[in-house]
């Protein structure tokens, strides 16, 4: 297959025999098993057992109709396929009763789809959520249920806390999510992938860049095609501009909600100034239109030279806000111990992103399998081992001084040798695969069905879905005024994990 | 903690003099598409738009529908001779009728409703703003957090930030309304008082943009609410939203600033 080394017992071909799953032909990178449907959970646990960290689960549809759940281990991603005939429905044994992590894709799975997961008991409907209905009533003397959103002070994306609080100590909190669906996954079936790119690029609009390498990289990995280098250099610099813009958004709102006003306002205008260099170099302030499949549009409008004056003055400005930001007391103090995730809790929920890191798991999908050209850009993984929203923004400042070396290299590559911008992909192919990316917020994986030149079936294993469900864990000894703090910290998008 | 005052006057002033001078957005910048010529059109043309933005009425003549333009430049790539990305700030509009391009194009805003118009005089410096989330992107959230942002600080024209909406004058609408966020969207415009405003920001309050109308979502704030101001892009710029706020409270007439 890919060439792997790997000790026998680690193999997942020697998992799929233990399970009596058969291996089949994928692009690079990822791993296809098949079994029946009654076989999919027996083999899902196997591989959970195996160290595999769930992704998501959903119905494919190509090369036929299957249950399909995804894991990542180490290098590989698995995928996991039941096939079972239409109309019937697949019954299966449930991942939810004993996999945290895997709640909330396959209930979002039973309400969508006709799937019957044995064992699993879904009550309240999570992907139509009714912002009045209180899950639950609370007993007790001064404990109240305070339901927080969808409306929010403060320009904030639409998404629901069910709080029980005795109006200081917060007993449990309940996140939910599915208030913006607006059913962007169907939204590609029928396009050209030209034209998709588009779509993926509006579904978590602050992380355009990453959701449009991960389609295209679908696209391009089920056609079998392969985008130019110095595309992917491209991609690279779009994509690491975004991680700065949404590491330094995260900054500045956990300087606004200590009211450090001028630190909010040094984090924002070091923000705005890497929205302006995108917009100039891509004529969009969020990067739109640039990523294509088979490559990339055009070069970026800035010249080269010009864009790495441009980083070096906002690392030299950034440093110095940093160090300040790190030299305030009334800054550090919310951030210390709040919101502490234990990594085994970050493990069981298989977080991603600089949550994840921040609790000290080093997932990185540029790191554990790496696209485009950070098949060439040596990645630091940036890891803290605390766990808490002071962790997390560590991980974010240490995130932006790696980004901003990623970003010197690939200027470096792109100034040393010209090439092509893209490739053509096949009239008419069929094909269907996964491409991913590390977004901002985390691993996206997207699971891309194309018949004949046009999407099929699109999947979005979004970074934020994922995060959230950690939500609801992340005030061990915390307080409702520690509230603010440790959702940004979280920095996720409501955006992406509706869809 | 005192270092931060000295740091903070280190930039000198980043604020925008707009809307007393007007700001203009470098070249490339992708604010709108520019209808070049908008007859002789063949009725594929109407193909290329991934929204359906593109209609080709009698005799081959052109229409533009910029409430609906997501602003992929699909059409920019496929028929240049046609559309043009015009890098342009200034895109909000009083009506729906006013996004549409013909192949005359004056960029005339609209009238303001006249009871409206009268009304807003009335707000003059202390406009409080609120804004709900009915199934943005996320992007457009950004662009309005960003009007309080030193670059564009739009306290300095009086609009402040509210959290309770029975203190809002104007509500930014962002996103196509879905299923779940239309009663509340219905409620806090309810509790808003009069004199109110409402805002349409990004394409696809102003239409749906890729979502149409359905199960799933309105197809735009219209279809639930009147609207005031469309503010289309995807998103709209900072400098394009406050265009939108000052046609919404009357500060602006023909491009000026009044009051």
């Amino acid at each position: 297959m890919t060439g792997l080394t790997r000790e026998p017992i680690e193999h997942p071909g020697h998992l799929a025999e233990r399970v009596g799953a058969v291996s089949e032909d994928a692009p690079p990178g990822e791993l296809r098993l098949r079994v029946t449907p009654l076989a999919f959970e027996p083999a899902a646990r196997m591989l959970e057992h195996a160290g595999a960290r769930f992704v998501s689960m959903f119905l494919a549809d190509t090369p036929e109709r299957a249950l399909v759940a995804a894991f990542a281990l180490r290098g590989e991603l698995l995928v996991l396929r039941a096939p079972a005939q239409a109309p019937d429905p697949i019954v299966y044994g449930s991942l939810g009763v004993w996999l945290p992590a895997a709640r909330w894709s396959e209930q979002e799975l039973v309400e969508r789809e006709d799937v019957r997961p044995l064992g699993a008991r879904y009550t309240r409907r999570l992907t139509a959520p009714d912002a009045d209905l209180l899950d639950r009533r609370v007993e007790g003397l001064d404990v109240f249920a305070l339901p927080f959103g969808p409306v929010r002070s403060g320009v904030f994306e639409a998404i629901q806390f069910q709080i029980e609080t005795g109006g200081e100590d917060v007993a449990r909190i309940q996140t939910r999510p599915f208030f913006k669906h607006r059913g962007m996954e169907r939204r590609f079936a029928g396009l050209a992938s030209d034209l998709a790119v588009h779509v993926a690029e509006r579904v978590a609009g602050i992380a355009s860049a990453a959701y449009a390498i991960a389609f295209c990289e679908g696209v391009e990995r089920a056609l079998a095609v392969t985008p130019p280098p110095r595309a992917q250099r491209w991609r690279a610099v779009y994509a690491e501009l975004e991680r700065i813009a949404c590491h330094l958004d995260v900054i500045a709102k956990q300087a606004e909600a200590t009211a450090l006003y001028v630190g909010q306002a040094r984090f924002q205008i070091l923000k705005e100034r890497v929205m302006r260099l995108r917009m100039r170099l891509t004529g969009s302030r969020f990067g739109r239109g640039m990523i294509v499949p088979g490559g990339v549009r055009a070069e970026g409008a800035v010249g080269l030279e010009e864009l790495r004056r441009e980083l070096d003055g906002l690392e030299r400005d950034l440093r110095r806000d940093r160090q300040l930001f790190l030299a305030t007391a009334s800054m550090t103090d919310r951030l210390i111990g709040s919101g502490r995730l234990q990594r085994k809790l970050v493990e069981d929920y298989c977080a991603v992103g600089p949550l994840a890191r921040g609790s000290g798991s080093s997932t990185d999908a540029r790191h554990e399998r790496p696209y485009g050209d950070y098949r060439r850009l040596g990645l630091n993984v940036v890891t803290r081992r605390e766990g808490d929203a002071m962790a997390r923004v560590g991980v974010r400042f240490g995130e932006i001084s790696e980004s901003l070396r990623l970003l010197r290299q690939s200027l470096d590559h792109l100034r040393r040798r010209d090439g092509e911008l893209s490739v053509s992909l096949p009239d008419g192919r069929s094909g269907a695969a996964f491409g991913w990316a590390e977004a901002p917020q985390g691993e996206l994986a997207i699971w891309v069905e194309i018949r004949e030149g046009v999407l099929h079936r699109v999947h979005i294993a979004s970074p934020s879905l994922r995060n959230w469900a950690l939500f609801d864990h992340a005030f061990p000894k915390d307080v409702l005024t520690d509230f603010a703090f440790i959702e940004h910290s979280f920095g996720l998008t409501p955006a992406g994990a509706d869809r | 903690m005192l270092e931060w005052i000295p740091r903070g006057l280190s930039q000198g002033r980043v604020t925008t003099r707009y809307p007393r001078r007007e700001e203009v957005a470098p070249r490339g910048y992708r604010g709108r598409i520019e209808l070049l010529a908008g007859t002789g059109a063949g009725p594929e043309l109407a193909e290329l738009c991934p929204t359906g933005a593109i209609t080709v009425e009698g005799e081959g003549r052109l229409a533009l529908d910029r409430g609906r333009c997501i602003l992929c430049g699909a059409c920019v790539d496929a028929a240049p001779e046609r559309f043009a990305f015009e890098s342009r700030y200034q895109t909000a509009a009083r009506s729906r009728r006013a996004l549409v391009a013909r192949d005359h194009d004056d960029g005339d805003p609209g009238p303001t409703r006249r009871a409206l118009g009268e009304q807003a005089r009335a707000l003059r410096r202390s406009v409080h703003v609120r804004h709900i989330d009915c199934g943005s992107d996320g992007s457009e959230e950004w662009e309005i957090q960003a009007l309080w942002n030193p670059y564009y600080d739009i306290q300095r024209l009086g609009y402040f930030l509210t959290a309770a909406p029975r203190h809002a004058d104007v509500l930014l609408v962002t996103g196509p309304v879905t299923a779940a966020m239309r009663t509340p969207l219905l409620r806090t415009w309810e509790v808003m008082p009069e004199p109110k405003a409402l805002v349409a920001v990004g394409t696809d309050a102003c239409s749906g943009g890729l979502c149409s109308a359905g199960e799933l979502t309105a197809g735009g704030v219209d279809a639930v609410l009147d609207v005031d101001v469309y503010v289309p892009g995807s998103p709209p710029a900072p400098i394009a939203i406050m265009h939108g706020l000052l046609l919404a409270t009357g500060l602006l007439r023909a491009g000026e600033l009044v009051a």
